[in-house]
């Protein structure tokens, strides 16, 4: 059995070895359509108590998106001190409690092209093996592509600079995730519609209506058809009391989807709110025009509004 | 064991799995459709969408014959599936980069849900295909 662990070790090897890193690879071969080089000034830099690399990454993206953080702030939102370690969920989670647009970011492309755009990125990372894992967090704040090398605030490391293929393998270990923290009207340079309405809805659902109302008229901005972010846009006017501005934005989105019986049905709130009676209930009456079998809502919509009224 | 000793051990658990699959109905009442619901129903247009379109792809079709599967058939089938079955072979669709193996694989997973489904419509805890008589009754 004890000749059997450097046999072990020797296989372990030979199986790295082979466990490339195909994206960083492509990228190098073919630009990926990204600068040679690139850096993001200003992330300030929080040297990591013992197991809080968590809370310091997380204080450093918070802190450099306008919101200013220190990891002791964090430690009680993110540290789960059983495992002495922080959960990648309570970073997302942590982040949308205090107002962020937080974005996963997937692929090594995708991560130099948010350092390019001049937005840093937490990265998980196992700096160990598979089956012996050493879990950490960094922020990744640059690239060299001539070098071959990323620039990290990692540990107590204010500027570590990593080979670019050992960097992808301890990143592919933690499964490529990648976090991107933002200003809410500031949207990632490589999420597509989906993650960032997503990321708008999950800021709105903890209260945020402000930010999150500034989210959805980013992604407008880049996507001025989108369905769901009129609506969002809508929903949070209308939580914020802005009735009118929120009847202007469901009454965009019936414009997109003529057939969606959600934006006829709020419409109707929306107008219903300013006093706006008959119009509320017509619109009301459209909802249930739409969906006749599953409206269930639509027609308590409906009856809610054409009731008895002061 | 008969059959029905079967199904009447067998009925509780997998009546269990399929609540915890489709989970409970959400109570419906007269609000704001939130965003998230948008959101939610937008996306799985989308994968019924994508999924239907590549049951219509001519490659799919003829390995579907090959298999002995009439494509024509598998579509109305696959338009009687929820929006989270739909969700599942979507993602199975990302998941696999659509080479001649992926779609075998694909067809396979479609294949397994209709088995899986028609064995529940037979124990009767589902109804999704016309042609399906409970046993027992």
């Amino acid at each position: 059995m004890r000749r059997l662990g450097p046999l072990c070790a020797l296989l372990l090897v030979s199986a790295l070895g082979a466990c490339a890193t195909p994206q960083t690879s492509r990228i190098l071969a073919e630009g990926g359509g990204l600068p040679r080089q690139a850096e993001v000034p200003d992330v300030p830099f929080y040297p990591q108590e013992q197991y809080y690399c968590g809370p310091a990454a997380l204080a450093m993206v918070m802190t450099w998106s306008g919101e200013p953080v220190t990891q002791d702030d964090l430690v009680a939102e993110v540290y789960t001190p059983s495992r002495q370690g922080t959960f990648r969920n309570d970073m997302v989670a942590a982040a949308r409690r205090r107002g962020r647009l937080a974005v996963q970011v997937g692929d090594v492309r995708s991560l130099l092209a948010e350092i390019a755009a001049g937005n840093p990125v937490v990265v998980f990372q196992n700096l160990a093996l598979e089956w012996f894992p050493r879990w950490h967090y960094a922020v990744a704040v640059g690239y060299d592509l001539e070098q071959r090398e990323i620039v990290l605030r990692s540990g107590t490391d204010a500027r570590l600079v990593v080979d670019l293929y050992a960097f992808e393998r301890t990143w592919g270990r933690g499964d490529y995730w990648g976090l991107v923290v933002l200003p809410p009207e500031r949207l990632p340079a490589t999420a597509d519609e989906r993650s960032v309405l997503d990321a708008a809805a999950a800021l709105e659902r903890t209260g945020r209506h402000r930010e999150s109302g500034g989210a959805y008229t980013a992604i407008l901005a880049r996507w001025g058809d989108s369905f769901p972010a009129w609506m969002g846009l809508g929903n949070t006017l209308y939580a914020r009391k802005d009735f009118s501005g929120a009847a202007h934005a469901f009454r965009e989105a019936t414009r997109r989807q003529p057939q969606a019986p959600a934006a006829w049905n709020n419409l109707a709130y929306a107008l219903a709110a300013q006093g706006r009676h008959d119009d509320a209930k017509r619109a009301a009456e459209e909802a249930v025009r739409l969906a006749p079998e599953s409206a269930h809502t639509y027609r308590d919509t409906l009856r809610d509004l054409s009731g008895p009224r002061p | 064991m008969t059959f029905q000793k079967m199904s009447r051990v067998l009925a509780l658990p997998m009546a269990l799995v399929l609540f915890l699959e489709v989970g409970p109905l959400p109570v419906a009442h007269a609000a704001l459709v939130s965003t998230e619901q948008v959101i939610q129903e937008g996306a799985a247009a989308e994968n019924r969408a994508r999924v239907m379109s590549f049951l219509a792809r001519e490659d799919v079709r003829s390995e579907m014959e090959a298999l002995g599967i009439n494509p024509a058939e598998a579509a109305a089938r696959t338009q009687a599936l929820s929006d989270e079955e739909i969700a599942r072979i979507a993602n199975k669709l990302d998941a696999t980069a659509v080479g001649g193996d992926a779609i075998a694989v694909i067809v396979g997973a479609i294949l397994l849900l209709f088995i899986i489904l028609l064995v529940t419509d037979l124990l009767c805890l589902t109804k999704v295909f016309p042609f399906t008589r409970c046993p027992s009754k």
